[in-house]
C-alpha cells in the first residue's frame, strides 16, 4: 500500500491528474491529459460525444485501468490518497465505486432480497455478520429505499435496481461513486429518483463523478467536464461547460442552456427554470436588439443527410380500432385504444413504462394479436396475416439493438431483412448504400457490429429496418442513449420518412425529440390514450397536470413558456426566442 | 431424508412403495405443496404409463396370461414388475420434487459453502439458476425482433435450422457483452478481492434437525442391512 499525503494538497478524495488512457492495439489515446478532482460532497458530470472517453475516464476513476481493463496509462489517478496503478487489489475496495448503464447487470445475480443483495459487498470485505444489519439498515435509509429491503432484486423496475445497485456500493462504506450513464435505460420517473439519490449522496459527504448524456441529470452536477475525443474542451459549472462545448466544436447546448445564454443570465443559473423564465421576460418586454448569431449557436446543424427512402411504394393507413390486450397473466395492458394513422404522419407515443405503448405497437406487426377490437392496415385487419407478411409492410426497430445483431459485418447485417422479404439482390445493394447512409454509418460497412459502440450499434438496427423499406417505421426508444448528434441523425430519418408519404410512430421518453421531430403526441396511461393532438396542444399549459399524472414534463422550452404566461407553446429554443421577438 | 426415500424405494421389498408414496404425499399436504406436486406429476405421467404398458405386454419369460386381446396379452409378471418399476419411479420423482420445493437454493448452498464448498462455484450456481428467467425473456425478445425483419420460422428442415441461426446469435453475442458489464459490476462489490469472507444469510438448525438427521442416518443404515439380508433373517 502506497499512501503519499502530499498529493493531496486539497484534501479532495478523488484526483484525476493529466491522465492519458491508450488501449491496446490502439493508435490514438482514448483520453489524453484529463484533469479533473472531486471534493468531498461535489457532484462532477462527465459530457461529450458517443466515444469521446466518458467511460475511459469512469473505468480509470474507478480504479478498474490499468489493473481490470489494460491500457497505458500516463498521468496519475489518486483515490482517498492512494494511486489506483499502484493499488493492490482490493485495496480501493470500500474507497470507490463504479455502476454502468445496464441496471440488471448491476446486481450480483446471487441473491434473494435486496437486503442480502447489499450485504454482498460486505460479504466479501470480510465484515463480521454483527456489524452488517446495522449498515445495511444505514444505507437503506440514507438512500430512501427502505421500502425496498425485502423485495426480490430482479423483480424491481430499472430506476429501483440503479438505485440498490448504487446502494450497493454505498454500504461498502465507498467515498468516491463514479458512474457511467446510470440514466441511459431509465424512463423519466427513474432517472429523477437516481438523480435525487445523487443529491442525497452529496448531500451525505460522498464525492461524485457521473458520466451522461441526459441535461436534466448533468444540470444538477455542481460541475461538468465535457470531452471531446479525448481532450477537455470544457471544466466548469454545467451550464458553462455546455455552451463553451459547443462553441469549441462539441454537441449543441442542451436547451435550456442556451435559452439561459440568450437572456444574458450566469451560467451558474442556466438550469435554473425561473430565472431563465425570468430573466427572457424583461429582456423580452426591452426587446433590445441583439447580435444574430452569438457564441452559443443559434440554430440545430442540418439533418445529418439528405436522405430519402428511395422506392416508391403505396402509402398505408393504420386503424386501431377500440383494441384491447390482455396478457396470459390477466392483466390488461391496453384497454380499448382507438387511433388513426394516416400515411406520412409522424406519431409518438409517451407515458410511464406500464402504460401499454409497447403492447399496442406490438399489434403492429402482429408479434401480438388483440384480445378484441382490430388493427387494421389500408382496411385489412391484421389478424388474418402471418408475423412475415406483415414484415414487408411494418418495420419494427426494437429498443435493445443486441437482441437482434448477429452478422459478421454491418452490411450483411442490414440486407439481413431485404433477403428475407425476398428483395432482387441488386436492390438489396442499393438499399443497403442508402440506409447506412441515412443513419450515417457509410464507412463501418465492413465493420462487425460488436466493435461499435452501442449507440452505433442502435443505428445499425435502424437501417436494417429502412433496407425493408417499409410503408410504417415502428420506432422502440430510438434516442435512448444517443449522443444529441445521434438524436438529429434519428430525427432526420423520421422527417425523410415522413416526408415520402410513410408513417412513423416512436415510442419515446424523450419529450424534446418527440415535440420537436413528431406532429402528433399520444400520450397513454393505464392502457388507454389519455391525450392526442398535436405538440402544441398536448404540451399546452392546461395539460400539464395532466401530463404529471402520467409522469411526464413538458420538454423545457415549453415550461420555460409556460412559466412566462406566454400565450404560445414553444417546443424548442428557436421557437420561444423567435416567438418573444429574440 | 430424499437419499432415504430413494434407498427405501429401490432396495426394500415392494411392498413398502404406496406406504412411501403416501408418506411423502402426507409430507407435501403439511407443507402446502400437494397442488403444486400434484401439477408437478404430469412431467413424468407419460414415463410411469409407458413402463406400464411396456412391461405389461411384453416382459420376457412371462407365462401367466390376465388378458388377451388379439395378439397383445397382459402377463401377471411383467404386470408385477411394471407397476413395480413405475412405483420405484414415482417415488423417486415425488421424493425429488419435495426437496426442490421445499429446500432454498441460497440455503443449501450457504450451508455447503459453510462447510467447506468453494463460494465461487456455489455464485456460478446461484447467478446461473438466477439468470435463466431473464435468458428466457431475451430469447423472447430475439425472437420477436427477428421475426419482425421477416424471418420465417416455417419450411423445410434445412431452412429451420438455418432461420436458428439469427435466433442463438444474439443469445451468445448478448451474453458476452453482458458478461462485461456483470464482471466490472463484481469487480467493483470486492468479489473474490479478498480471503475471510464472511456471511449475511444465517442457515437456521435447530436441534430438533440434528436429530432428525441422525435418525435418518441410523434409518439409512438399517434399509442398506436389511437389503443386503443381514437383518432379515
Amino acid at each position: 500500500m502506497t499512501v503519499d499525503a502530499t498529493v493531496r494538497p486539497d484534501g479532495s478524495p478523488l484526483l484525476v491528474e493529466d491522465l492519458t488512457v491508450r488501449y491496446p492495439g490502439r493508435r490514438e489515446p482514448s483520453i489524453a491529459a484529463v484533469g479533473v478532482t472531486v471534493a468531498a460532497g461535489e457532484r462532477v458530470g462527465v459530457a461529450g460525444r458517443t466515444g469521446a472517453g466518458k467511460s475511459t475516464l469512469a473505468l480509470a476513476a474507478a480504479g478498474f485501468i490499468p489493473r481490470v481493463v489494460k491500457a497505458k496509462v500516463g498521468g496519475r489517478v489518486i483515490v482517498e490518497g492512494q494511486d489506483a496503478a499502484t493499488a493492490a487489489a482490493g485495496a480501493l475496495l470500500g474507497k470507490v465505486g463504479i455502476v454502468f448503464a445496464t441496471p440488471a447487470n448491476q446486481l450480483s445475480a446471487s441473491k434473494l432480497t435486496v437486503r442480502e443483495e447489499l450485504a454482498f459487498g460486505l460479504e466479501n470485505l470480510g465484515v463480521p455478520r454483527d456489524e452488517m444489519d446495522a449498515r445495511i439498515d444505514e444505507t437503506l435509509a440514507r438512500l430512501s429505499i427502505g421500502h425496498l429491503a425485502d423485495r426480490e432484486p430482479f423483480e424491481l423496475s430499472g430506476g429501483e435496481q440503479q438505485r440498490v445497485a448504487i446502494a450497493s456500493i454505498v454500504a461498502m462504506g465507498t467515498t468516491v461513486l463514479v458512474l457511467d450513464e446510470p440514466t441511459a435505460q431509465l424512463d423519466p420517473a427513474g432517472t429523477v429518483s437516481v438523480a435525487d439519490l445523487l443529491d442525497d449522496l452529496a448531500r451525505a459527504g460522498s464525492a461524485i463523478l457521473c458520466a451522461e448524456h441526459d441535461p436534466s441529470v448533468l444540470g444538477r452536477m455542481d460541475r461538468c467536464v465535457v470531452l471531446d475525443q479525448g481532450r477537455t474542451i470544457a471544466f466548469d459549472v454545467p451550464g458553462g461547460a455546455l455552451a463553451k462545448a459547443q462553441a469549441a466544436g462539441g454537441s449543441p447546448a442542451p436547451t435550456l442552456v442556451r435559452l439561459a445564454h440568450a437572456a444574458g443570465l450566469r451560467p451558474s443559473l442556466a438550469f435554473d427554470e425561473a430565472s431563465i423564465a425570468a430573466a427572457l421576460e424583461t429582456t423580452a418586454r426591452v426587446a433590445t436588439p441583439t447580435p444574430p448569431k452569438a457564441a452559443a449557436g443559434q440554430t440545430l446543424p442540418p439533418p445529418s443527410s439528405g436522405w430519402t427512402p428511395s422506392h416508391e411504394r403505396a402509402p398505408v393507413r393504420v386503424e386501431f380500432e377500440n383494441l384491447i390486450h390482455r396478457y396470459p397473466s390477466g392483466i390488461e395492458a391496453v384497454r380499448g385504444v382507438s387511433l388513426i394513422i394516416e400515411p406520412g404522419e409522424a406519431v409518438a407515443i409517451l407515458g410511464q413504462n406500464g402504460s401499454g405503448k409497447t403492447t399496442l405497437v406490438k399489434h403492429l406487426d402482429g408479434l401480438l394479436r388483440p384480445a378484441s377490437g382490430h388493427v387494421l392496415l389500408d382496411g385489412r385487419p391484421t389478424d388474418e396475416r402471418s408475423i412475415a407478411e406483415l414484415a414487408a409492410v411494418v418495420g419494427f426497430v426494437f429498443q435493445n439493438p443486441d437482441e437482434q445483431l448477429f452478422e459478421r459485418s454491418v452490411e450483411r447485417e442490414v440486407s439481413f431483412g431485404p433477403r428475407n422479404l425476398k428483395v432482387p439482390p441488386a436492390d438489396i445493394a442499393a438499399r443497403v448504400t442508402d440506409s447506412l447512409e441515412a443513419v450515417g454509418l457509410t464507412g463501418q460497412r465492413m465493420t462487425n457490429p460488436y466493435d461499435l459502440d452501442l449507440t452505433q450499434r442502435k443505428l445499425v438496427a435502424l437501417a436494417g429496418i429502412l433496407a425493408m423499406d417499409p410503408a410504417v417505421l415502428v420506432l422502440d426508444e430510438p434516442t435512448t442513449g444517443q449522443d444529441p448528434d445521434g438524436v438529429l441523425r434519428v430525427g432526420a430519418v423520421v422527417e425523410a420518412m415522413r416526408a415520402s408519404g410513410r408513417s412513423v410512430i416512436a415510442i419515446t421518453h424523450d419529450m424534446e425529440f418527440a415535440a420537436v421531430r413528431f406532429g402528433r403526441i399520444v400520450v397513454m396511461r393505464d392502457g388507454m390514450v389519455v391525450a392526442d393532438g398535436p405538440p402544441e396542444a398536448v404540451f399546452a399549459p392546461a395539460n400539464h397536470d395532466l401530463l404529471a399524472s402520467t409522469g411526464l414534463t413538458p420538454p423545457p422550452a415549453a415550461r420555460i413558456a409556460a412559466r412566462m404566461g406566454l400565450d404560445i407553446v414553444a417546443l424548442d429554443a428557436d421557437r420561444l426566442l423567435a416567438a418573444i421577438g429574440r | 431424508m430424499l437419499g432415504l426415500m430413494l434407498l427405501a424405494a429401490f432396495l426394500l421389498p415392494p411392498v413398502v412403495l404406496p406406504i412411501l408414496t403416501i408418506a411423502i404425499l402426507a409430507a407435501a399436504w403439511s407443507a402446502g405443496l400437494l397442488r403444486p406436486l400434484v401439477r408437478a406429476m404430469r412431467i413424468p405421467a407419460l414415463l410411469l404409463v409407458s413402463i406400464l404398458v411396456v412391461n405389461s405386454l411384453f416382459f420376457p419369460a412371462a407365462k401367466d396370461i390376465l388378458a388377451s386381446f388379439g395378439p397383445f396379452a397382459i402377463m401377471r409378471e411383467g404386470l408385477t414388475f411394471g407397476l413395480i418399476s413405475a412405483g420405484r419411479v414415482l417415488v423417486a420423482f415425488l421424493a425429488s420434487v419435495t426437496f426442490l420445493f421445499t429446500t432454498l437454493a441460497d440455503d443449501l448452498l450457504e450451508t455447503l459453502i459453510s462447510r467447506g464448498a468453494s463460494h465461487r462455484i456455489a455464485f456460478v450456481v446461484l447467478s446461473a439458476v438466477q439468470l435463466v428467467p431473464r435468458m428466457r425473456s431475451r430469447a423472447g425478445s430475439i425472437l420477436e425482433a427477428q421475426q419482425a425483419r421477416g424471418l420465417s420460422l416455417e419450411g423445410s428442415f434445412v431452412r429451420r435450422i438455418r432461420s436458428l441461426v439469427p435466433l442463438i446469435g444474439p443469445v451468445l453475442l448478448g451474453a458476452l457483452v453482458d458478461a462485461r458489464e456483470r464482471t466490472f459490476a463484481l469487480e467493483a462489490r470486492g468479489f473474490g478481492a479478498r480471503p475471510g469472507r464472511t456471511a449475511y444469510r444465517i442457515v437456521a438448525d435447530p436441534p430438533i434437525d440434528r436429530w432428525l438427521r441422525l435418525l435418518i442416518l441410523v434409518a439409512a443404515v438399517l434399509i442398506v442391512l436389511v437389503a443386503l439380508g443381514i437383518l432379515a433373517r
